[in-house]
């Protein structure tokens, strides 16, 4: 049995990010594209899942980047079995979540995992996360913010964080869908030299497949949060910065 | 022109959370201009008590074993079948643990379209517009809403929980479960709370917090001194806790705690959304990061572009000394 | 003379004695056989004559503890010239020859004879004494030790000294017999025939019998202690100095691929190089290498002593199975512990004290290499490094487009380097470039190039991390990508030379990167800032009037001996300059080396601590810690306030001071010295 993993690169946003002239995209040459933190804790627990049961770990992605065959190279050095790429005309778009979903179902389908595991969220799933969007189409149970995983004899056992510390404990029948929060371990590093390695011995399998006819995320227009409302800025040396904390402070009372 | 607005209501051991109020004050704002009512659906099992406080025209109340506890499963089947059975204009759902297993899948199954993190649900120029936060705050997407169904997952804390009245519903309506919540795949099976905290960070009045900036955790201890200084408690985004460095009991944000003291003073966190939803009420937020862009500045009062090191040293100084 | 049965039997012990020898000395050397590489012949002959010149000088040895030195150098001699004394007694023994009461050439060798022997007497004496008495073995407890190492280095201690006082005090009480039967002392064994007077009142019967005995506890005893010899730290005698002979004239700031593909490293003795197995049998225990160590010193978990000691206690006990083949365990379980692995912060200190050229540093990062590329999980925040190394090019994940920032706050432009040809190609380096506390440093420096007429540029987002720190701590894939971008950066764009405000950076483009095909002078920018002071491009408008300590950086002292420069430019201003004991190629580590930075210490105290106190016991009227590394700037700034001496001693850069003095700054915070 396999658990499929799927990855998917998105802006990263520790870079300054430009908008389009278009207004409803970024300006994607000007993007800099990393694999969703989410999705790397989800290939983190599946590796985990591996190591107790055996089970082959697949990893699946769209190529909407050009980019995607690093993500799966690494993720094969990391100790995944199959690295599975969707490639059609949708290269450098934004691809709603429902689109997504829709291009993956039938390959997820088709490769019968266990578990389906990807992150509980991406910073650019404007019209909803993966994890529930994929259930609801395969009709196949899910949930997502998991912070722990266990397989068992036909159903998965989760662990769901809500709030406060608070943990929701389910039991799910496989196959599921799960939308990962956080690995139980820091998402292991690979080495360089090991990615090098994939690269030369392992291969990528590519499916075609195609364009969705309504691909993008229905949006009027992207902007920057408004300035208004913004702090007022304190400047000047440190020294000076704290007396100016110090003041606000001792005007309410608080020092 | 569509008659109803649905509102999941979200709650948990019988307790209704604040975004169902944020979430029920959004919806009468919008339904009183279109003439449309707000039903609010509570789910879950011996819970008929809570439904007559929940201030709504009207009140779905749908119970059965399967939706004691959460399950993602029953909670779906069951919106989805009161989605198609009341087909309301639109239907808001929490953006929260329980309300992201729900959103995205009975907007898939109906087909409708779903906006999900929204923080603000406006009227421009006659059309209804829900912005939506992406890339980790850095970006907002202006997505028009139609009056022919549309799903909007909303933030936590992104709304007054005011605008709804505390009054109770004009009626409650009893539903029949749908026959699929007796052959669930999802079971729950508990739900476990963090032991109790040495620190309770919900309660204090002033706030030291620290995020990613902090860099190590021996870093830690300047937070801590400088805390003591102010007679405030440490508490952190979660990227510190999840590598360990402070128990969860600290974690200020989404999947954490929502504080509200008096004093909030970030240093180093650069305000993902997820962060601000936990702090964004502090009565005085001032935040220290090296990023003039990063989206703290945006809640905050007062912001210093700065080395975090530097203003926390120089602060310490004047209060050790 | 000897009787025949006499001469029989020794015949019979030197030939079982020799052949139990020779067996130990071929498995040592397949055991060492068994590492990769061969040693070259090439080496071997430049080497030769000039090592061994070294090594009859005892250089190697008196780079510290001059008393000790000078014991060890009383065995030694001594031990050189009983190669000659042990023929001639044995042809005594077997033919009566004898030099006794003789004249000319015979009576200088007696003379040197007894002399050495005297000397070889007191200096083991000395030696034991201070091993068992005065300053015995001692390691960190954490430190990790094979058990056999803890009792065995004492036995095998008191073996050797035990050998050495028996053999050559029998050889010297025998020449007093000897002398004594002559029944006149011999004025060329002068202390054989103050001893002589002693026996004056024995029979003649008794002496012949002592002759006997002294002859055969002097040649005999070799013949019974030589198939120990292998098994013996004595056999450094002969492996120290084909470890000195053999060893590479290569800078030590030039690291080897890792073996097996150049990705593996090493995990297990047999996948060391043969040099590094060579170095278990060179070592001769003296623990040098451990008191220099900043990780030992700051009770952590590593000591090079004794992953050396570990290595060769392994090997004695396995030997026969070792040399024959077949697998060893993990180091990490006969040899060091993780712990003590990544304590290392690659300062050199070991290496550059180590009186028989060993290199246990080596092994370290080697055995990071195999940790690294197994997969072992990381120090979290050395993992947080590597990510954001991989991925923006710096370690402070940070997008590598805001590496220039600081420039923009200068008052001119600064050229970019991949665009214009420049003379000097500026080398930032990620501290200076993104730690908001360097940063000040850093338009400082530049504004003194620009102040100088200096035609410099950077390379603004294009330069990456060296990769020198990164290469230390085994991640060597992540090194040659971060070398690949670079030298495709640096190779397009036109300059003259390379100046680096980094000594690792200095370090990584000067040693690292040649042997990757860069070929451009290297300069630090103390040296830089030298010669500008020097050619009165940088014009000082006061002199400073103050005491400084300067503190040599690793890969600037130690490993690329630059220790002049800072010197001169702090010199240029008028500072009087008052070196902490520990300077120049001896300078002690600040702790944040070999990708230490990243990492969680967890030690007892800093090494930066400790550097900060050996600067405060200079005296009361030093007032700067002058530096010249921005990793330094952060450590000794830390320091300096944990220590709680920050309104004594001033931690600042070089540059800063410079700029001071022409002018361009002035120093509110850091009080300014007086200016003439």
């Amino acid at each position: 049995m396999t658990l499929a993993v799927i990855l998917k690169q998105v802006p990263d946003v520790v870079e300054e990010l430009a908008i389009d002239p278009s207004g409803t995209d970024l300006d994607r040459d000007s993007v800099s594209y990393v694999v969703n933190e989410f999705d790397e804790h989800a290939l983190e627990e599946a590796l985990l899942l591996r190591e107790a049961t055996g089970e082959d770990v697949v990893v699946v992605g769209v190529d909407t980047t050009g980019e995607l065959d690093q993500a799966l190279y690494t993720a094969l050095a990391k100790g995944a079995q199959r690295a599975v790429k969707l490639v059609g005309d949708v290269e450098g778009s934004w691809l709603s979540t429902r689109a997504l979903a829709g291009l993956l179902a039938p390959v997820i389908r088709e490769l019968s995992p266990r578990l389906v595991l990807t992150g509980v969220q991406a910073p650019d799933d404007l019209d909803g996360q993966l994890a529930p969007t994929l259930g609801a189409l395969l009709d196949w149970p899910h949930t997502g913010v998991v912070v722990g995983t266990e397989l068992a004899d036909g159903l998965v056992r989760v662990r769901k964080e809500l709030w406060g510390g608070i943990m929701l404990d389910l039991e799910l029948a496989t196959p599921a869908v799960l939308g990962i929060q956080a690995a139980r371990a820091t998402p292991r590093y690979v080495p360089v030299g090991r990615v090098r390695q994939a690269m030369r011995e392992s291969t990528i399998e590519e499916v075609e497949v195609e364009t969705p006819v309504e691909s993008a995320p229905k949006l009027s227009r992207l902007r920057a949060p408004e300035a208004a409302g913004r702090a007022e800025m304190l400047t000047g040396s440190p020294s000076d910065v704290v007396e100016r904390i110090l003041e606000i402070l001792r005007a309410r009372g608080l020092y | 022109m569509a008659e109803r607005i649905l509102v999941l209501a979200e709650q948990l051991e019988g307790q209704l959370t604040d975004v169902t109020l944020e979430l029920i004050g959004v919806a009468r704002r919008l339904a009183a201009p279109r003439g449309s009512t707000v039903d609010a659906l509570v789910l879950g099992e011996g819970v008929s008590a809570l439904a007559a406080t929940v201030p709504a025209d009207r009140t779905l109340l749908m119970e059965h074993p399967a939706l004691r506890l959460f399950n993602p499963e029953a909670a779906q089947r069951a919106l989805e079948a009161v989605a198609r059975e009341t087909s309301p204009w639109l239907v808001l759902v929490p953006n929260t643990s329980l309300g992201m297993d729900v959103a995205a899948a009975v907007a898939t199954r109906l087909g409708w379209p779903l906006v999900a993190y929204c923080q603000a649900i406006e009227e421009r120029d006659g059309q209804l517009v829900a912005t939506s936060q992406l890339f980790g705050g850095k970006i907002l997407a202006d997505c028009p809403v139609g009056t022919d169904h549309a799903v909007i997952s909303v933030l936590a804390g992104a709304f007054s929980s005011e605008a709804a009245a505390p009054e109770p519903p004009a009626r409650i309506e009893r539903l029949a479960p749908p026959a699929e919540l007796d052959g669930l795949r999802v079971r729950a099976v508990g739900l476990e709370r963090p032991e109790a905290a040495d620190v309770d960070i919900t309660r204090a009045e002033k706030i030291v917090a620290v995020g990613r900036g902090i860099e190590s955790k021996e870093n830690l201890e300047l937070a801590e001194e400088l805390a003591e200084g102010l007679g405030a408690v440490v508490a952190a985004s979660r990227p510190l806790v999840d590598a360990g460095w402070l128990p969860r009991s600290r974690q200020v944000g989404k999947s954490g705690l929502k504080v509200k003291p008096r004093l909030y003073l970030a240093l180093g966190i650069s305000g993902a959304p997820e962060h601000l939803e936990g702090m964004r009420d502090a009565e005085l937020i001032i935040a220290v990061n090296t990023d003039p862009k990063a989206p703290i500045f945006d809640v905050a009062h007062y912001g210093v572009v700065a080395d975090l090191f530097e203003v926390a040293e120089a602060l310490q100084e004047r209060l050790g000394g | 003379m000897l009787t025949t049965p006499e001469r029989i039997a020794f015949l019979l012990l030197a030939l079982a004695s020799l052949l139990l020898t020779l067996r130990g000395v071929r498995l040592i050397v397949r055991a060492i056989g068994r590492g990769y590489g061969r040693p070259s012949w090439g080496v071997f002959l430049r080497r030769v004559i000039p090592v061994s010149l070294d090594i009859l000088l005892q250089r190697p040895i008196f780079r510290t503890r001059p008393l000790v030195s000078l014991l060890h150098a009383g065995v030694f001699f001594a031990f050189v010239f009983y190669g000659l004394v042990n023929v001639l007694d044995l042809l005594e023994g077997f033919n009566g020859y004898s030099t006794l009461h003789a004249s000319g050439v015979a009576s200088a060798y007696n003379l040197v004879a007894d002399l050495l022997s005297v000397a070889a007497l007191l200096g083991m004496l000395g030696l034991l004494l201070r091993r068992f008495g005065l300053r015995p073995f001692r390691f960190n407890r954490a430190v990790f030790l094979l058990p056999s190492v803890r009792f065995g280095i004492s036995r095998d201690s008191a073996i050797v000294g035990g050998f050495i006082l028996l053999h050559v005090g029998s050889r010297w009480a025998g020449q007093a017999v000897r002398i004594a039967e002559s029944g006149r002392p011999d004025w060329s064994q002068p202390t054989a025939s103050l001893l002589a007077r002693l026996l004056g009142g024995l029979d003649a019967a008794t002496l012949a019998v002592a002759s006997h005995a002294t002859w055969w506890l002097a040649l005999g005893l070799i013949l019974v202690f030589l198939p120990y010899f292998p098994y013996s730290k004595h056999i450094h005698l002969f492996m120290a100095p084909l470890n000195l002979i053999l060893r590479e004239e290569k800078p030590l700031g030039r690291l080897e691929p890792p073996v097996g593909n150049g990705q593996l490293g090493s995990a297990r003795l047999e996948e060391l190089r043969w040099y590094q197995i060579l170095d278990a049998y060179a070592c001769i225990m003296c623990n040098r290498c451990q008191d220099v160590c900043p990780a030992h010193g700051t009770g952590r978990a590593l000591s090079p002593a004794a992953l050396e000691i570990n290595k060769r206690y392994y090997l004695n006990r396995n030997l026969n199975r070792f040399a024959g083949g077949t697998t060893s365990p993990p180091l990490l379980e006969t040899a060091t512990s993780r712990a003590a692995v990544w304590s290392c912060t690659t300062c050199g200190a070991c290496v550059r004290i180590c009186p028989v050229g060993n290199r246990p540093m080596l092994d370290l990062i080697d055995l990071r290499r195999s940790l690294v590329f197994a997969g072992d999980e990381l120090d979290p925040n050395l993992q947080a490094a590597l990510e954001s190394l991989s991925r923006y090019g710096n370690s402070f994940g940070k997008p590598a487009r805001q590496r220039a920032r600081w420039a923009r706050d200068l008052p001119f432009p600064v050229k970019d380097a991949r665009k214009e040809p420049v003379e000097y190609l500026w080398f930032v380096g990620d501290f200076a470039s993104f730690d908001p506390r360097m940063q000040e440093n850093t338009k400082t420096v530049a504004q003194l190039f620009h102040q100088a007429g200096v035609d410099f540029g950077i390379l603004y987002e294009d330069e990456w991390n060296s990769g020198n720190d990164v290469r230390r701590v085994g991640e060597e894939g992540l090194f040659e990508l971060l070398a690949e971008h670079n030298l495709a950066v640096l190779g397009k764009a036109r300059f003259r030379a390379i100046v680096t405000t980094d000594p690792h950076s200095y370090n990584a483009l000067r040693n690292e990167y040649s042997a990757l095909g860069l070929d451009v002078p290297v300069y630090h920018y103390t040296e830089v800032l030298a010669e500008l002071l020097e050619r009165g491009q940088l014009r000082p408008s006061k002199r400073l009037q103050a005491v400084a300590t300067y503190h040599d950086p690793c890969y600037l002292g130690r490993y690329n001996r630059i220790t002049a420069a800072p010197r001169r430019v702090i010199r240029a201003l008028g500072l009087e300059l008052r070196e902490m004991p520990r300077h120049g190629e001896n300078t002690y580590c600040c702790g944040a080396g070999g990708g230490q930075i990243w990492m969680d210490s967890g030690g007892q105290e800093r090494p930066s601590e400790q550097r900060i106190r050996e600067a405060i016991a200079l005296g009361e009227d030093v007032r700067f810690f002058v530096v010249a590394c921005p990793k330094d700037m952060a450590m000794y700034s830390d320091a300096v306030k944990t220590t709680g001496y920050e309104q004594r001693l001033t931690v600042i850069d070089v540059a800063r001071l410079v700029a001071w003095a022409t002018g361009l700054i002035e120093l509110e915070r850091e009080a300014a010295p007086v200016s003439e």
